[in-house]
């Protein structure tokens, strides 16, 4: 079959997994490692649960599938360590470069924040925040296509698929009263 | 007869039938546009629709499906990115033809072929599931275990990329899967004495960080990339290219079917290896391959509509996914407390026949919206990249939040979102770990029945094993992938040869 590789050697589908074929990518190696020393971890956690007590204990099929991971990641490790260094990628730049570190530590931020501060003002912070830094066009345009969508979005969610996010400083819950209490006044 | 009037259900509830219609509209553009996936839309939408009634969740789900298969091929076509994984190989013929000014012809001959391809499979899938499901009640414990290990272990081996690490992801799958007390015993299982972790981890927190928002930050590798304007003409295509390639098209939807079917395999597998068999099999095309060909337009974009109705009839007949969509939506089922297996098809055979008949309104729809709404189309689709990743890590966060309204869930989904950032960059697939994730529980309580009832002795599990012929067939496809991927098989393979030609 053909290598086909349509962006950058992320992987799009499981069709065609990201990655190098015959080359090793900036860190792939300490990421295999990383599996390696996680899945020997687990398996000494599955072996805690029963131990080898019996075939049909609780901790059996964990035990065989962290072996089977131990095993694979020790393949992948073994194998990775062998193939050359792909050359004109670097770690930063193709792999984890600062946009992506900037927008992981949005999220973080997200959720620490979505609680105490309720959904409307944690969305709006968030959305303005991020579509300002990756279109880089002016504030006015940043606001009203962050605004609106937000408005959108949790038109949709709160009053089609009625979902409920925390309302934190936002007085929600007595502004989509006060609509009703509106259209119900209009109904009479 | 109820067979019948379940199967009409979609149409005699106008609600229902708005709701595939409105599925299958949102799923082209889904799947059109680059960067949202139908796996990340399902598996968003289940936390969105859990308070639904089971139909109408399904109704919106299928459409999804549907169009979303089919809406991958628009801009892969018209901008040269694959709007979804099972539009790859169609880039490869329609961008060409696009650049000759075929755009619309090539539209127009796609949107036709997958609502072909459509309905050979939604065809297959009712005929073949009643039969399948009738069978699957022969299962063995023991068969069921060992077609679960399949459905993982397939999609590495018939991928590009590498079997070991489908297994590693596979084998991950299942042991975050087993996180939590033990159903059987409550025993704790990998929860490091933490309070949060002996309620296990939210399949669903799962999927959507592996979808949602590992696709995300990978797509802000391409937040600058500009969408290329075609002109599009006419693009009803007319009745003798249709006829022409109508035996291929057969042929192709057979493969889609047959893939899609397979536990664990969907379309974007299916697609592949159907263009790799236009290749095959067209023996004198109008223009090369890579170059504009109609054929390899044809045969990806059949097969993977054809895999989608292929795709149901594990899920249906033995609760084992067909692909990743069809595991998120055996999810949405055990949400609605549904257990999809044998004893659902015996059980509800409504549901069977409501999923069919939603099926079927979906290709129906897809046809409509694939040969009208062309300027609506363009428009959307150059909504730029910019705007629309905040939007998709909004959602994700919106959507794992919503299950369960707790936080934790939110970082799980946070932590499998990046973990999954990397999995992609070094080419390791994400599809195992969901099936692995779903197929988990299925896998342990049939293991553990199956060595109860053989008094735990493994040699008498498996005699068992090689006197019965389905769990027979089951183990030798099994090692037969492994077998495969060793050196001893392409050296076998070769000596093999070698003695025919002398």
């Amino acid at each position: 079959m053909d290598q086909i590789d349509p962006d950058h050697h992320d992987g799009t589908s499981d069709a065609t997994p990201g990655g190098v074929e015959a080359k090793r990518r900036p860190g792939e190696l300490g990421f295999a490692i990383f599996l390696l020393l996680a899945s020997l971890g687990l398996l000494w956690s599955a072996y805690g649960i029963s131990g080898f007590e019996a075939l049909s204990a609780p901790g059996t099929v964990p035990m065989a599938t962290t072996a089977v991971m131990v095993v694979t990641a020790l393949i992948v490790v073994v194998k990775t360590a062998r193939l050359p260094r792909i050359s004109g990628e670097t770690f930063s730049r193709d792999i984890l470069p600062v946009v992506v570190l900037v927008f992981a530590a949005f999220l973080v931020a997200f959720g620490v924040a979505l609680e105490p501060l309720g959904f409307l003002p944690t969305a709006a912070l968030f959305l303005i925040a991020a579509i300002k830094i990756l279109a880089r066009r002016s504030w006015l345009w940043t606001l009203a296509v962050s605004l609106c969508s937000l408005a959108l979005i949790w038109l949709i969610f709160r009053i089609v698929f009625t979902v409920l996010m925390p309302a934190g400083i936002v007085p929600e819950a007595e502004f989509i009263q006060f609509f009703r209490n509106l259209f119900s006044g209009a109904g009479e | 007869m109820t067979a019948l009037w379940d199967f009409l259900t979609v149409f005699t509830q106008p609600q229902l039938l708005l709701l595939v219609g409105l599925g299958t509209f949102a799923g082209v553009y889904v799947g059109a546009i680059p960067g949202l996936s139908v796996t990340m839309a399902v598996s968003i939408l289940i936390s969105f629709t859990f308070s639904w009634d089971v139909y109408p969740a399904i109704s919106l789900m299928i459409g999804i499906y549907m169009g979303g298969v089919y809406g991958g091929s628009r801009t892969a076509i018209l901008l040269n990115i694959p709007g979804a994984p099972s539009a790859i190989a169609t880039a490869l013929d329609g961008y060409p033809l696009a650049k000759r000014g075929e755009a619309g012809q090539a539209i127009g001959v796609t949107t036709v072929m997958s609502f072909i391809g459509g309905f050979v499979g939604i065809g297959v899938l009712a005929l073949a599931a009643p039969l399948v499901s009738d069978f699957a009640l022969r299962f063995q414990p023991r068969d069921y275990m060992l077609l679960a290990v399949l459905g993982i272990l397939l999609v590495g081996s018939l991928s590009q990329g590498s079997l070991v690490k489908g297994i590693f992801a596979g084998a991950l799958g299942i042991a975050i899967g087993a996180v939590g007390r033990d159903p059987l015993t409550f025993t704790e299982r990998f929860t490091f004495d933490l309070q949060i972790m002996t309620g296990g981890v939210s399949f669903i927190a799962v999927m959507i960080g592996m979808f949602g928002v590992s696709e995300a930050l990978l797509q802000l590798h391409h937040v600058d990339k500009d969408a290329v304007r075609q002109k599009i003409t006419r693009i009803v295509p007319s009745l003798s290219t249709v006829r022409k390639h109508l035996p291929l098209s057969l042929q192709t939807s057979t493969i889609g079917v047959v893939i899609g079917a397979l536990p664990g395999t969907g379309g974007d597998i299916a697609a592949l290896m159907a263009y790799d068999h236009a290749k095959r099999v067209t023996k004198n095309p109008e223009r090369a391959f890579g170059d504009g060909a109609m054929e390899g337009l044809v045969a990806p974009e059949t097969a993977n509509n054809a895999a989608v109705g292929g795709a149901f009839i594990p899920m249906m007949t033995l609760g084992i996914p067909g692909d990743a969509v069809t595991a998120i939506m055996i999810g949405a089922l055990f949400i609605h407390g549904l257990n999809p297996g044998p004893m659902l098809m015996i059980d509800q055979p409504d549901m069977f026949w409501f999923i069919v008949g939603a099926l079927v309104t979906a290709n129906i729809f897809m046809l409509i919206f694939g040969l009208t709404g062309i300027r609506l189309f363009t428009k959307i689709v150059e909504m730029p990249r910019s705007v629309l990743i905040p939007l998709i890590m909004l959602l994700s966060i919106v959507g794992a939040y919503a299950v369960n309204n707790s936080l934790t869930d939110v970082y799980w989904m946070l932590g499998f979102g990046v973990f999954g950032y990397f999995m992609r960059h070094y080419g390791y697939p994400l599809g195992p770990v969901i099936l692995g994730v779903i197929l988990s529980r299925l896998l342990d309580d049939n293991w553990r029945r199956a060595i109860i009832s053989e008094r735990e002795d493994f040699w008498r599990f498996m005699g068992g094993v090689v006197s019965s012929p389905l769990s027979l067939t089951l183990l030798i496809a099994v090692i037969l992938i492994f077998v495969s991927q060793t050196p001893l098989w392409s050296r076998g393979k070769a000596r093999l040869f070698r003695k025919k030609e002398s």
